[in-house]
């Protein structure tokens, strides 16, 4: 008789009866503590529970590929980083009874960066990775848990690695991936003088929706669907020995795999068809079908997305604002990360404004001269929340002063009714004046030019705050060459100019991060906003004005603060370990940000910025606390490297 | 029972078919191996019993987890309760918590004992106060199943003074341990429970041996031995 089997059954109430003292004790601490009983129970059972002495590791980044998920029954683990250069390790962060270990290396499948050592006599539960992943995909809470990356934080983590594996885990809502890695099998394809027979037996075999007809080179000549066998058989064609060519669709749309599955499902709904093919230097390299986007998940996306676009009236867009709404909502309700939900709320914002410019256009007519529309700040930075004021501009092309004045005499009356037409669908008129409509801010590329190098050249206070504003611009609608101009002398001039480079830094050092030394916030003492500190001009800005002033002098052309971050690390300005770490925290504080408001929506509150850290539950507030100090350090490191 | 009783050929126990053979696949027990300490499987164990009287008392109920691989598997447990209509109430019943009516409804002590010796398999056995355990053990399968039991135990209440010299605990039982290690133990009320505690004071011991440079079964005993020969030098 099998060991198993023998005592198996008999053996169950024992079994239980420990893992009852267990789930006891895990539900004292979140996620535990929301997860169902029957979740809970397999976890405790899949467990093992494993003594550490102090000191003894549990695990290093040598070990390889992460294994196991710890939770810590009793003691004290430590998480030690060797830095490189230097030899004594330092202590990174502190997990106690009731927390857990490594997520984000686990998630991430990799090793972990971070020593793990008992501190004191220690007990860990410790889960093997498939019961994880099991229970990834069992339990809401758990799964919500382990992507919100607890450890992950402290254990300093790069989201993208994360995200990666939320999609082989099961759960995938970003918009932004490439096709490349979508259309993962190789595409179904066949020459033109093929018989129909031929292809659709080749379909048949391989399971698929349509087949690609190739010239020899491989480039695209058609595609057939199983929609045009339909209408080859409802034509009552009898010769299934017909050339492929003459009942195929040719000239077929084309992506190229680093466009987004977000193009690919617009194309679709825009152009009425289910396959896009993959073309790279010519040749195809993939097919990607609605099933595979529709999997996705994207259909409310891909809905909104169309109906914006093709929105015939200004009323329509108006409506259409509520809808943007409640899709942020869902997406958030469903663990969508802030990165990809400000990435999606920019995208529809850039629709609905394009379309606003073109209902406009068609309105009063075309001004008969080229321009673009840009737009500044966080809009610039594609960082925007649902709560946004206007920050645009208009940029020309003029031979000299006076025909500047008599374009921008032209086209100040269509600037003014965008502005108009944007604040109606949401966009807050800018306080400031930063819009297309104001004179000064709608310029030939010579004049934007000269303006930006005055704010460089003279560093007063005004032209320091207006370049964290106008340097993030970025093109909406039209032509992309004078913006990409206009953004490379900016650079240019700004890495030279070590002096206006000071000036940013000290400019990015006035709002210091809300911690203390003592591991408690800083928090507003009077007033009525007392005892909340300001998730954006507190949290986020530290980052973004970092971000910015190291991506300007370094010549880096990205906006946004995540891929400014990201380019930095490959420029090796910032420590892999420490952008990954600025990147987590940064994510984490416009993350809670974006529940605030959605809070304050739904609770009919004004919106603000402001949060009690006491209102945050308990990991929640530790995580921000780490958060913060992330910001503190960048802070520190940009006060180090200018002197300051 | 006379007096004259165990001058009488002991009456054998009677078993089922099923019964025998599930006896006759019994592995036997192997020694202590001299591989490192972290590859050998044991088995942890805690007896319920009617009292404390070695020869008159009975086994009520077993527990048991098991160490393998360095570490407790939660997904490894074993408890019974014995069947044992004629047991007489007495205070012990305050201690173990098993009144009459769990152990009326217990197992049939011989299955419970079958289902407990596949569990063990050849594993050695650690328990607290093993000597009181390992005798109780082998009087019950010698009466139930005129089984020889041959299995090592180790006794971690002797491991644990050897091991942690410093601590000036004397004769300290398990709740002392518990104690002095700050062990969490919840829900400690019957005997999977105990043994599950046993286990965790057993775990950091042999974390404790393993600094000491103690890596095996077998050095662990040798040293045990040697330790408790000494004492009782000592004590002469």
């Amino acid at each position: 008789m099998s060991k198993s089997d023998a005592f198996l059954q008999a053996g169950k109430t024992a079994v239980l009866q420990n893992i009852h003292g267990t789930m006891q004790f895990l539900q004292r601490f979140p996620p535990f503590n929301q997860m169902e009983n029957t979740h809970l129970a397999y976890l405790v059972e899949q467990c093992q529970l494993r003594f550490y002495a102090p000191g003894e590791s549990i695990i290093r980044p040598t070990d390889g590929p992460v294994e196991h998920f710890y939770i810590v029954k009793q003691g004290r683990v430590v998480g030690e980083r060797t830095h490189t250069g230097r030899e004594e390790a330092q202590t990174t962060f502190e997990i106690t009874t009731g927390e857990c270990f490594p997520l984000a290396a686990l998630l991430g499948e990799r090793a972990t960066r971070t020593e793990h050592r008992a501190a004191e006599d220690t007990f860990c539960l410790q889960l093997n990775k498939a019961a994880f992943i099991k229970l990834f995909a069992l339990s809401d809470e758990f799964r919500d848990f382990a992507l919100r990356g607890v450890s992950s934080l402290l254990d300093k983590v790069n989201q993208q690695v994360q995200q990666k594996a939320a999609e082989t885990l099961g759960t995938q809502y970003s918009l932004n991936t490439r096709l490349g890695e979508l259309a993962m099998r190789h595409p179904v394809t066949c020459s033109p003088k093929a018989a129909l027979r031929e292809a659709v037996r080749l379909m048949h075999e391989q399971q698929v929706g349509s087949i690609v007809v190739v010239d020899e080179h491989k480039a695209p000549l058609g595609i057939f669907t199983l929609r045009d066998l339909r209408q080859v058989v409802a034509n009552g064609l009898e010769n299934f020995d017909q050339a492929i060519d003459l009942h195929m669709t040719p000239g077929p749309f084309y992506l190229s795999p680093d466009h987004s599955a977000f193009d690919a499902a617009i194309a679709m709904t825009e152009r009425h068809i289910a396959h896009v093919c993959l073309v790279k230097d010519q040749r195809l390299c993939g097919v990607v079908s609605e099933r595979d986007l529709f999997s996705l998940q994207r259909v409310d996306l891909v809905h909104l997305a169309r109906t914006i676009r093709h929105a015939p009236r200004l009323d329509t867009l108006i409506n259409l604002r509520g809808e943007i709404g409640q899709l942020v909502e869902r997406m958030l309700a469903h663990g969508a990360s802030s990165t990809q939900i400000t990435h999606i709320i920019t995208q529809l914002n850039d629709h609905t404004v394009c379309r606003v410019i073109e209902l406009v256009l068609a309105d009063k007519g075309d001004p008969g001269v080229p321009f673009t529309w840009l737009c500044f700040g966080s809009e610039g930075r594609r960082e925007q929340t649902l709560h946004t004021d206007q920050d645009n501009g208009i940029l020309f092309e003029a031979k000299d002063a006076a025909q500047a004045a008599e374009i921008r005499q032209r086209l100040l009356p269509i600037a003014q009714q965008i502005n108009h037409h944007l604040a109606a669908c949401g966009f807050t008129l800018c306080k400031g004046n930063i819009m297309a409509g104001n004179p000064e801010l709608c310029l030939s590329r010579g004049e934007w030019g000269r303006r930006f190098a005055a704010f460089i050249r003279e560093a007063t206070p005004e032209n320091l705050l207006a370049s964290t504003i106008y340097f993030d611009l970025r093109v909406v609608w039209g032509d992309e060459q004078g913006c990409a101009q206009l953004r490379r002398s900016m650079l240019e001039q700004v890495a030279d100019n070590r002096l206006f480079q000071r000036m940013m830094a000290d400019n990015a050092l006035r709002h210091r991060p809300p911690v203390g030394r003592f591991r408690e916030f800083v928090l507003e003492r009077k007033g009525s906003d007392k005892a909340t500190l300001d998730l954006k001009v507190q949290g986020l800005t530290p980052f973004v004005d970092g971000a910015r002033l190291l991506a300007l002098a370094n010549g880096v052309e990205a906006n946004n603060t995540l891929e400014r971050l990201r380019q930095l690390v490959t420029l090796e300005v910032i420590e892999p370990l420490d952008g990954a770490a600025y990147e987590e925290a940064y994510h984490f504080i416009q993350q809670t940000r974006m529940q605030q408001h959605q809070l304050q929506t739904r609770e009919n509150r004004p919106y603000s910025n402001r949060v009690d850290p006491d209102s945050l539950n308990q990991l929640d507030r530790r995580i921000l606390r780490e958060a913060l100090r992330q910001a503190q350090r960048l802070q520190s490191s940009l006060a180090l490297r200018y002197q300051l | 029972m006379s007096l004259l009783s165990w001058l009488l050929p002991r009456k054998k126990p009677v078993l089922g078919l099923e019964q025998q053979q599930r006896l006759l696949q019994l592995p036997t027990a192997s020694g202590l191996s001299d591989a490192p300490l972290r590859a050998q499987r044991w088995v942890v164990v805690d007896l319920e019993t009617s009292g404390l009287h070695l020869n008159r008392d009975q086994v009520l109920s077993i527990g048991a987890v098991v160490i393998e691989d360095g570490a407790i598997d939660l997904s490894q447990a074993f408890e019974r309760t014995l069947l044992r209509p004629n047991s007489p109430l007495n205070p012990s019943v305050l201690l173990h918590g098993l009144g009459p009516a769990a152990i009326a409804a217990g197992s049939e002590p011989v299955d419970a004992l079958l289902d407990f010796m596949a569990f063990v398999g050849d594993s050695p056995l650690l328990a607290f106060h093993a000597p009181f355990d390992q005798h109780m053990l082998t009087r019950a399968l010698k009466d139930s199943l005129d089984y020889r039991l041959q299995h090592t135990f180790m006794d971690v209440a002797a491991l644990a003074p050897m091991l942690c010299p410093q601590v000036n605990q004397r004769e300290a039982g398990l709740d002392q341990w518990i104690n002095h290690f700050n062990l969490q133990v919840e829900d400690r009320h019957n005997a999977s429970a105990d043994a599950l505690a046993t286990a965790e004071l057993a775990l950091i011991l042999f974390s404790r041996a393993r600094v000491q440079g103690i890596d095996s079964p077998q050095a662990l005993q040798q040293r045990l031995n040697q330790w408790q020969r000494r004492k009782q030098v000592h004590s002469f």
